[in-house]
Order: C-alpha cells, then structure tokens, then sequence
C-alpha cells in the first residue's frame, strides 16, 4: 500500500524508499524502519548473552509522522532498512479547507498536503491570517509527507 | 516569664501539629501537613525560646513535640551565643543533663537529640573558654562507676555525642561556624578530652573482658563502648599547622589512618591496650557486629603511626608485638565470614604503613610466619571469592579481603630489595597457582565449582555498561601479574603450556565443529558448552599474560619489567636464537612440532602462545566460523597485542642498562622479526574490521592497537611499508564495504590512525603518494559531489547524503590526529574544508542531523588545533567560525521545528555552538603558540591585521545563543551548564566588551546571571558570582557612574549582600560571595552603607542593634576606605568569614 503511494506522491519513480544498513553502523538520531515505519532511533545500546557471546542491538525509534514509539532488538549482524529522509522547503501560498498550498521550485501549486493538527499547524494558521511569509519544510519518507519546520522569509 | 506565659497555648499547638504530622498519609491532606510542618519551622525560629522549650520538655508527653524543643534550644543557643549571659548557658547545659539522667525511659531519638544539644554548647563553649569540659568528664566517669546498665548507657551516648560534634566538619552539626573554629576545637579537644574518653572506654572494656558470663543487657552496654573505641582510634587527628583550605580536604578523607600527636603516647604504646582488643576480639569474634568493630580497632592500631613513637626501636616493638598477637588470634582458628574484611585490613594497614625496615627488624621467624600466614590467607580467601563469584552473592566479603590482600602484596613486593633475593618466589608462586586454578575450569581448575564440587553454568544476559574483566578486576591482575614476574621461572612456562593446551584444544574443536557442518549443513546449534570453557580459559589466561609482561602506562613509554628482561637474559645461553625466530613466526603451526622447540626463549614463546590464539581465530573465520567464535577473545588478543607492542615491539636499547639478545635479535630496531610481527599484527586489525565490524566493543580495540602501531614515528616508519597498509587506506577511501559498515566513532579513529600514519619517514615521492592515497581521495570525493550543478536539487538523495555525512566523520578524525608537529598541514587542509563547510550549512538548512555534524566538525578542529595556532591562523578560524555562526543565525532566526526525539538532543545544535564558542575562548588559558613558529615558513611575511578577534565570534555567538535560551531550556543540565560556563568564561576574559553590548543583549546578560545566582545549582551559582568580580572591576576602571553595567552592579550589590547577610547559604560559596561583594562594596560605597544603615534601622532589639552594628565595623575596619587592593580585599575576606560566623545565625531569623 505504502508503495503504490510513493510513486503517485514524490514523483522519483524508481528510487527505492528504504536502503540496508548493518545494524552496528546505526546510530542515536538516526533513523531506522521499525515495524515497517519510519523511525527516528532516539535509544541505541548493545548487550550480549553470556560472556562469549555476540552482540545484540537494542533499539528504541519514535515514528517520525505519528510518533508512536517501536522496539526492536536484533543481532548486531543484521542489516536494517533505513528509510530515505528527505526535507523541502516551499512557500505557502494559501490556506484552504484544512490543505496547504505550497509553491514548488518549478512554479507549480500543490495543494495535496494537510495543515498539521498539531501547535506547527495552530501556528501555521495563525501567522498566515496575520499576513506573514514564510516557508514550510516538508518531510517525507516512504511515501508518507508531513510539515515539520517554519521558517519566515527575510525580505 | 514572657514566653512562659504563652507556654501551654504553645505546646497545645505543637502538640497537635506533631499528631497532623505523625498521623497516617491518608488521614491529613497535603495543606495540614505543609501548615503543621511550618508551626514546627516557625517555632524554632522564635527569639529566645528557651523558656518555653524547658516547659515543653517538663510537661509535654509528645515524644516529637520533645524532639523539636531540644532542636529548638540547639539552634537558639549558637544564633544567640553573644547575646546570653555565660551562667544562663551553663544552667541550660546542666538542665538538659539533669532531664535525661532523670529519664531513663525517653524515646532514643529525643535523648540522642537532647544530648546533641549539650555536645553544641560545649563545642560552641569551647571557643569562649566559657565551659569548662572536664565538669562533663567527671559526671560521666561517675555515671560509668554506677555499673547500672541504663546509665553505663547514656554515659556512652553522651560520650558519642561529644566525640561526634567534635570530629570533623562533615559530621558537626552546621552551626554556621567557620572551618577554621572547627579546627581550632578539633585540636583542643583531641589533645586531651579525646584521650580522656579513650581511657575511660578502655576501662570499660577491661572490666567487661575480665568477666566470665555477659548478660544480654551487659552485652550490648559493651558493644556500644567497643563502637565509640573503634570510633576513637579512627579519629582524623589534625595536624597543627594546617591551612584552612587543607581542612575541608583533609576532613573528607576516607580510611583514616592512626597518626595521634606525641601526647598519646604512653597510652597507645602500652601493651596492654594493644593485647585488650585482641582478647576482646577473641572473646566477641562470633558475634559479627561486635567482630566488625573489635577487627576495626585492631586495623586503626595496624596502621598507627607518626610522632607517637619517639624512635625507630619503640616501632618494631610495636610492630613485633602486633604481628605475634595477629599471628596468635588466627592460628588455630576457622576464620568466620563476617571476619575476612577486618583481617585483610589488619594486614594491608600495616604492611602499608609500617616502612620496610621495621619488617626486617622484627625477629626473621616472627617474619616469616606472618608471610606464610599473609600466604594462606590469600589463597584461602581468592578461593572464597570465587565460590562468592559462583553464588552469586550480594555481599562479597571474601572478594573485598581478597582485594585487599593482593593489594598488600603488591606493596610488599615492591620493595624487594629489602629482603634477600628471592624470598618471596615461593610465596608468589603459591598465590599466582591458586589465581590461575580459580579461573580455569575443571578438571585443572575450580572455577564455577561450588563448594562440593558442583559445576554450575550460566548464561545471563549482559549489557554493555558492565565492564570488561580487565578493568573489573585489574587491581587484581595487577598484583597477579607482578607476583608472576618475580616467580617468573615458574610462572612463565606455566602460562605457556596451560594456553598452549588450550588454543590446541580450540583449533581441534572449531574443526569438529566445521566437519560437523560440513557432514550436515544447517543443523541447528551446537552444544557450546565445552567452547564456552575454552574461550573462559583463554580469556583469564590471555589477561594474566598481559598484566606479567607489560605494564600499563599513560603516554610515556613503558618499559620492560626488570624480572622479566632479567629472566630472558639469564636463560639466554640455554636458548637457541634461530629456534625461537621459528616459534614467533610460525603461528599457524603447533608449538611442540617444532623441533627444539624447547631451546625457545621463553617469555618469547608465551607471546607466540598468544600469538596462536590469535591465528586460530584468524583461520576460524576464513572458514566461515565466525558465528563460533567469541568476541570477547577476539578483544583480548588486540588488548594483548597492543599492551605488548607499546612495551616490546622496536625496544629501544637506550634505555636499558642490559638488554636480552632474544628480545633485540626478535623485535629489535631493524629487525626481520619486528617487521614479521608488524605485518601480523596489521593483518589481524585488517581482518578484525572486515569480520567483527558487528562488534563495537572488539572493532574499537582493534582500531586502538591501529593507532598504537602508527603513533609512534619508529613503529609508523615499518608500518607504511607495509602493502597492507597501504590497501586499508586505499579502502578506507573508497568507503566500499565492510570498512563504511563500521560505527562512526571506529571510523574517525580509523581515519586519525591514516593520518598519523603519513607523518612516518618517508622519501617525499612517496610522502606524496601516501597523501594522495588517503586524504587526496576525500577532497576529490567531495569536490565532485559539490560541485555538480545540480548540488540543490539532489543534495537531499540519500547517496549523496551519505557522502558528505562520511566526509564529514573523517574531518572530525582528521582533526584528532592533529599533534604539535603535524598542525601545520593538518590545519591547512581542513581550512579548505571548513570554508565549503559552511556553503553546506546553507543547503542542509533544513536537515539537522547534517547542521549538527558541520558543527561538530568546527567543534573538533577549534579544540584539537585553536591552541597551536598563532595568530594569523587562529585569525582564519576565527573567521571561518563567525561565517559559520552567521549562517547558522540566518536559517534558524525565525525557523520553528518540531521534532519527535527528545526534548535535550532538538537542542544538540545549542549545546554545540556553546561547545565551538568555550574551545575557542580556551585559548585565552592554553596558548602553545609561539607566535606562528610551527608555521615559520608557511607565509610570507604576513602582518597580521587584526581583522577578527576571538571577543568579536564569541560575542557574536553570545548573541545567537542568548535570544535561544529560554528559562525553559536552562532545566537541562547539559545545556545549562555549558551555557554558565561560557558566559562566566566571557566576563573573566572580556569584561570590556560587556558594556559594548546591545541594550537587549546586555540586558539578558545581567538577567541570566542574577538567575544563575539566585536559582540554579550551587555550582553554576558560584560561576555567576566568580563573573561578577571581573565586572565590577571593569566598572571601576572606566569610571562611568552612567553605564547600564554600572547600574547593574548596584543591583548585584544588594543580591550578594542579601545572600551573604539573610540568607542561608552554602559556605563554601563565601569566599566567591565575598569577592564579588568587596569589589561591588568597593564600587558603591555609599549604596552600601544604605545598605547597612536599613538593615540597622530595622532591629528593634538594642542589644542586638549593637551587636550588629559593632559586627559591620569590625567587617569593613581593616579596609576602610575599601579600594581595589589585593591585601585590602585579603583582610575583608578574613573578616567576612568573622562576621558570618558570629552574626550571620542572628539575621537569618524572621
């Protein structure tokens, strides 16, 4: 499902969405595909099981859209799916029944992004009625796009 | 008469406020409780209040109410010392006496308070000469005749008391009194109130030692005299001239050892104390609370020592005497568990503390005894421990003794030459083969045997803050270690033969093993257990070589242990050169298939045992065995190797006054050997990083004994001419795998060790080619990625991510090799690269993780190189950071992310920017700079013109990172105190430039420091006020009564005055309060003086005006009028100290 989305959505049709990582070379505010979502590793440590043992990877991820909290431990042997992150910053350009509009860098208009139910979208509205620039960074990672930053325009 | 008129309205008050506080949880709300702990606040707080807490304590029959009333006269009596009259102090004494003496039946915790209160008066006493402490000696020595139980009892505790109040300052009641008095009291009291105790405890003890049968009530009234004799002879006694500042540390020294002053003489050097507590130790020793505290005072007694012997002869006496009557409570005994502590720290206090001379000077078969017995001992307690270790046991005493046993030994043996050659061999032996037999598995050892014999195995799950075994227990292998040198002739071969038989056994294990998969591929696991106990085996026998061969140092280069060069050099016409060539370079063979193996050097033929491990696990994994093998010996062979060749590989003759021919002919300079040992050892790192990539701890080993080989210029000049070498940096490089599929922090040390590497001796042609090998390679790789044109658009694909994140971790490596004699190029080439770092800001704006890293970067060069710099180049860094620090303010001024990760690490960009701006004002205090001489050459003729100033970035950076900082943010610790530390580091190093600041600016300045000194821990409270001294005097140069700074100053003058005079505060924060308020009293004088003349105005007590008033002309007599002078500002400091030792309890009253 998330696939057939990806394509439609970000356009680099081809590109994969996710690419392998061994699991010793991830690191604390990296991010990581947990229960098939993209995560943000925000707790990394290693143990072992007996002296002799090898080592395993304990790792706690905040999925970066929803911010559900995902687990995992594995050997440190594995190679992990690593999301493809990606961040854009457009224009707003309108506000309209809950949708951002958003002028890309080749001029078009796309209105397919929802205003974010959270305090960045309370405050998206909010400086947006008062007539103030600004640019929306936009994050997206396996098919799925969200607004994470603001930032004014400087004249 | 006044308060006693109130009284009962008072206690009924209290008394129900004690019931609201004693009463269940669920019974009063949080309101009650708050509301009756206040009444309790308040009342102790009341002016005079001793009246009515005489009252209370006749009539109340509230235990608490009864507590709070002797608490109340405690606190009452010092904050009101100079207003009483001396007779009504001493009738209050002897009424709190009378009250307990007339109730034997009070709650413990009101008397112990009650006698807590006189133990307070009589200290406070002691510095008016108003109280007079042998009246209390006397009372209590009756008391003790009485021979009734209760009131031996109360002796005892008010005994305890006065020992206790009189001890030390972390003990003392805080009575707001300076280090100083308690010294003083310290002193008085230990010359003779102390010894008075001492005798009167000892009495005691005679009289309970000499009686057959002890009642249970008799028993315990012992006891507690056994614990105030322990406590007495652990008294901290303080020596006569020690300044006030040496107190404070002196006083928090644990494991006091005895060092009474001259006067004790004769009571401590009269055998019979000495022999009462080995009869009472004998008499008590099942009993293991009484047990601790007899074994406590026979340790103090252990470890006597200093001017209580008038000569060398009166010492061995005593020495003699305590080792016979040691040797005589043992003997013949089954030592008890609760006993192996307090043993092991009779023994490691005197052989500690007594100097080698005074051993030899006892009777030699006196001597030899005590170290058969420090012998048996030390093997009966090691195999203690391990069954401990089996059990699993919270408590492990016999672990502790252990501990401390070998710990003696190493101190004992140090000094060989003190005793004949060779009298501890047998002894180390003994102790080296119990070690060894406790840590190998059955059948040779015992280890994970219970006490009859029963193997018990477990596997437990192990995270990775536990540590490894060769820290967990290195004091131990230390020891080991050094008792196998001196028993090397025994202990040499033994290692070699036992790890031999095991790598034997290994190899023919992993080829079952590999037959096994091979006969049936993919069938399941395989029972490891016998594997299991191999690796165990190796990984002990692998530590315990390391710890004989090499010693651990840091820096500078350790040498070869005497025992041991001496070993190979006395065998050496035994040994047969060309044989022993054989064994070192043959891993992959078996020892004993060599033929005259046994001509073999041996200290060399250990190494090459480990040497075979090593080669085992090599070939192991080349048959895909890896899953078998353990990560744990993969990192004690590098562990090994590398401790080895910091010591042994390129022996530098120089330094020896005889060197053995087997070790100069095997891994001397020039050597074929060196060189073999080299490529092997370069070998074993390659393949560790392609196979154990997965394991950081063994991948971070093993990139350490990289930077081991190349960080000395000898070893590097073998290195780089290996091809080896040469194909990890070509590799490393190419970041193809497995070398990029390593954790970023293996990556920068590996990187580092390729940079060091290029500073080894080479002919400029191939100097070039190594550059262009290994550093050309980045700039090229990141040249082409930036430099497309269409950079913007692609910089968010995650291959071209991935290349600037592992350009990024190799700067930051790059930037850790930096050394003194290889900043030059070092800095040079990362300047290129920090200039387009900052192009790189702006196209990652958006993304964090890179931002962060960029920074990073500028991190690490500031603090590896900034203090090399000279100034023109610090001049470039310094501009490079202030463009860096513009951008960073561009993107983020006005930009509001949210981000799911915690609240701290959204801030990593903050905390980095602060850590760039402190590394480069670190350069105002570490400077190795001599004006761009590591440079000479470099430029020419350059006039540096001061363009950028370190002041012009960090104020700069000030500016960004101050709007940033919200109250909010300052609740994480690590920003806070990164945040503290960099503007105090600002007002002390340019207090000129505060006042230069934007209004707002400064005015956020001024607001974060009065809340750093107001609100935040008492460590950053003390920043702040260390930054308000170079501020006030900025004021008082420039003169100007206009300036907000000098506004601000008066301000803080009335805050540090507030904290100093009304407030409760920390003392060890007076002497920085107390700079700052001279420099700010300097400053505005007048304002002050208001200051005073309020507080003056407000006191409605004349006595206390006067007290006060006199109080605040002493403080400022010896500085009047104050001026910026340093023994002007001594004086006040001293006085401060006065004054809030006398008055500062008065005003903290409501």
């Amino acid at each position: 499902m998330a696939d057939a989305d990806l394509d439609f959505t970000t356009g680099d049709a081809g590109a994969s969405s996710t690419f392998p990582m061994q699991c010793s070379a991830l690191r604390k505010n990296g991010f990581v595909v947990l229960k098939m979502r993209p995560c943000k590793i925000v707790e990394m440590s290693t143990s072992k099981t007996g002296k002799h043992g090898h080592a395993k990877v304990h790792m706690v991820g905040i999925d970066i859209f929803s911010g559900k909290k995902y687990e995992d431990i594995c050997p440190s042997t594995h190679n992990m799916d690593v999301p493809n992150i990606k961040r854009n910053d457009y224009q707003l350009i309108g506000i309209t029944d809950g949708f951002l509009s958003l002028l890309m860098d080749n001029g078009d208009v796309r209105e397919d992004l929802r205003l974010p139910d959270s305090d960045l979208g309370k405050e998206i509205e909010s400086k947006y009625e008062a007539g103030e620039e600004m640019l929306i960074t936009v994050l997206s990672a396996m098919g799925e796009e969200a607004a994470v930053a603001i930032k004014a325009m400087t004249k | 008469m006044m308060a006693a008129v109130g009284a009962a309205e008072v206690i009924t008050q209290l008394e129900s406020a004690a019931k609201v506080l004693m009463a269940p949880p669920s019974m009063v709300s949080n309101e009650q409780r708050q509301h009756a702990e206040h009444i309790f606040l308040s009342f102790r707080k009341s002016k005079s209040p001793f009246a009515v807490c005489k009252h209370i304590l006749e009539t109340s029959k509230v235990d608490y109410v009864l507590f709070q009333a002797a608490t109340a006269i405690m606190e009452a009596v010092v904050r009101e010392w100079i207003l009483l009259e001396k007779s009504s102090i001493e009738s209050l004494r002897t009424f709190l006496l009378t009250y307990v003496l007339q109730r034997p039946n009070l709650q413990k915790y009101v008397r112990e308070q009650i006698l807590l209160a006189v133990a307070v008066i009589v200290k406070r006493g002691s510095l008016d000469k108003s109280i007079d402490c042998k009246g209390i000696f006397h009372e209590v020595s009756q008391l003790i005749s009485s021979g009734n139980p209760t009131v031996q009892t109360l002796a005892c505790s008010i005994l305890t008391a006065l020992l206790s109040e009189f001890s030390s300052s972390s003990k003392t009641s805080n009575i707001g009194l300076s280090m100083e008095f308690h010294g003083s009291c310290k002193r008085l009291f230990q010359e003779e109130d102390l010894r008075q105790i001492f005798m009167l405890t000892v009495e005691v003890l005679q009289e309970f030692s000499r009686r057959g049968n002890i009642s249970a009530q008799m028993s315990s009234v012992f006891q507690r005299y056994l614990a105030l004799a322990s406590q007495v002879l652990s008294w901290n006694f303080l020596p006569p001239n020690l300044g006030r500042h040496y107190i404070a540390m002196f006083e928090s020294s644990q494991n006091v050892m005895l060092k009474p002053t001259e006067s004790w003489r004769e009571t401590l050097l009269d055998s019979r104390v000495m022999e009462l507590f080995f009869t009472v130790h004998r008499k008590i020793r099942e009993d293991s609370d009484m047990a601790q505290d007899s074994l406590q005072c026979l340790a103090q007694l252990a470890s006597m020592h200093g001017p209580v012997f008038p000569d060398e002869s009166a010492q061995v006496n005593y020495l003699a005497r305590l080792v016979e009557g040691l040797l005589g409570m043992i003997n013949g005994i089954e030592i008890e568990d609760s006993e192996a502590v307090g043993i092991s720290n009779i023994i490691s206090n005197l052989i500690t503390m007594f100097p080698r001379s005074n051993l030899t000077a006892i009777p030699s078969e006196l001597f030899n005894s005590f170290v058969n017995c420090l012998t048996h001992l030390t093997c009966s307690f090691g195999r203690s421990a391990a069954l401990e270790e089996v059990l699993d046991k919270d408590d492990m005493v016999y672990m502790e003794a252990y501990d401390k046993l070998l710990e003696s030994w190493l101190t004992l043996v140090q000094d060989e030459k003190h005793f004949h050659k060779g009298f501890f061999i047998q002894h180390a032996v003994q102790v080296f083969n119990s070690y060894i037999q406790c840590h190998l598995a059955a059948p040779e050892g015992t280890r994970n045997l219970t006490a009859n014999g029963v193997a018990s195995h477990e596997e437990e799950e192990i995270n990775e803050l536990q540590e490894d075994d060769r820290e967990l227990f290195s004091d131990q292998l230390a020891s080991i270690g050094m008792l196998g040198r001196i028993a090397a002739d025994h202990c040499i071969p033994l290692l070699t033969s036992l790890l031999e038989d095991r790598v034997t056994r290994l190899h023919g294990q992993l080829q079952r093993h590999q037959q096994h998969l091979l006969a049936s591929p993919g069938s399941g696991s395989v029972e490891n257990k016998v594997l299991d106990d191999l690796y165990e085996d190796i990984h002990w026998l692998i530590l315990v070589t390391g710890c004989l061969l090499a010693d651990e140092t840091q820096g500078e280069t350790p040498l070869i242990p005497p025992e041991i060069m001496e070993y190979s050099i006395k065998h050496s016409t035994e040994v047969d050169i060309n044989t022993t060539l054989q064994v070192l370079g043959s891993p992959g063979e078996k020892t004993s298939s060599i033929p005259g193996c046994n001509r073999t050097d041996s200290a060399i033929r250990l190494l090459s045992s480990v040497l075979r491990t090593s080669e085992v696990e090599s070939r192991a994994t080349r048959a895909n065995l890896t899953d078998l093998l353990s990560p744990q010996m993969g990192k004690d062979i590098v562990w090994f190797l590398k401790r080895w060749s910091k010591t042994y590989l390129l022996v530098d003759e120089k330094l020896y006054d005889q060197i053995s021919i087997p070790f100069s002919a095997a891994f001397g300079a020039d050597t074929e050997g060196a060189q073999w040992i080299v490529g092997y050892i370069l070998e074993k790192v390659i393949n560790n990083l392609s196979v154990w990539s997965s394991e950081p701890d063994l991948a971070n080993d093993t990139v350490e004994l990289l930077v081991t080989l190349v960080e000395r210029r000898e070893r590097a000049n073998i290195v780089i001419q290996c091809e080896n070498w040469w194909n990890l940096a070509k590799q490393f490089a190419n970041r193809t795998p497995p070398l990029h599929s390593l954790s970023s922090s293996v990556q920068r040390t590996l990187m580092k060790a390729l940079v060091l590497g290029g500073f080894a001796h080479m002919d400029s042609e191939t100097k070039q080619q190594y550059w262009t090998e290994v550093l050309q390679p980045l700039q090229q790789r990141f040249m082409n990625v930036i430099n497309q044109e269409n950079f913007q658009q692609i910089c968010q694909e995650e291959e071209v991510k991935q290349e600037i994140i592992a350009t990024l971790e190799a700067l930051c490596g790059i930037a850790e090799a930096t050394q003194i004699d290889n900043v030059v190029i070092l800095f040079n080439f990362l300047m290129d690269f920090l200039n387009n770092c900052i192009g790189l800001m702006e196209i990652y704006k958006n993304t964090p993780e890179t931002v962060n890293l960029i920074i990073e970067v500028f991190v690490e060069v500031a603090h590896k190189q900034i203090c090399y710099l000279g100034e023109s180049k610090s001049m470039k860094l310094y501009e490079a950071c202030l463009t860096l620090l513009q951008v960073y303010s561009k993107n983020n001024l006005g930009r509001k992310r949210v981000d799911v990760s915690a609240e701290e690490d959204q801030y990593q960009d903050l905390l980095l920017i602060m850590e760039l701006l402190t590394n480069l004002l670190s350069k105002e205090f570490i400077d190795f700079s001599d004006t761009d001489e590591v440079f000479r050459g470099q430029e020419p003729g350059q006039a540096a013109d001061r363009s950028v100033s370190a002041a012009d970035v960090v104020l700069y950076g000030v500016n960004i990172v101050l709007p940033l900082m919200s109250q909010d943010l300052l609740k994480f610790p690590s920003l806070c105190n990164q945040y503290y530390k960099l503007i105090t580091f600002i007002c002390e190093i340019f207090p000129e430039k505060i006042p230069q600041l934007p209004d707002d600016l400064f005015k956020s300045l001024m607001f974060s420091l009065e809340l750093g000194m107001t609100s935040m821990s008492s460590e950053v409270s003390q920043l702040c006020l260390e930054a308000l001294t170079p501020l006030a005097e900025q004021c008082a140069k420039a003169q100007e009564t206009e300036s907000p700074l000098f506004a601000a100053t008066r301000h803080f003058l009335k805050l540090v005055f507030d904290m100093l005079v009304l407030q409760k505060h920390n003392t060890e924060m007076t002497v920085a309060a107390g700079e700052a308020l001279y420099t700010l009293v300097c400053l505005h004088q007048a304002e002050y003086s208001e200051l005073v003349e309020s507080l003056l105005s407000s006191q409605q007590d004349p006595v206390i005006y006067q007290r006060l008033a006199d109080a605040f002309n002493k403080l400022t007599a010896s500085s009047s009028p104050p001026t910026l002078d340093r023994k002007q500002k001594m004086a006040f400091l001293k006085s401060l100290e006065e004054f809030v030792a006398t008055v500062g309890g008065l005003l903290c009253v409501k």
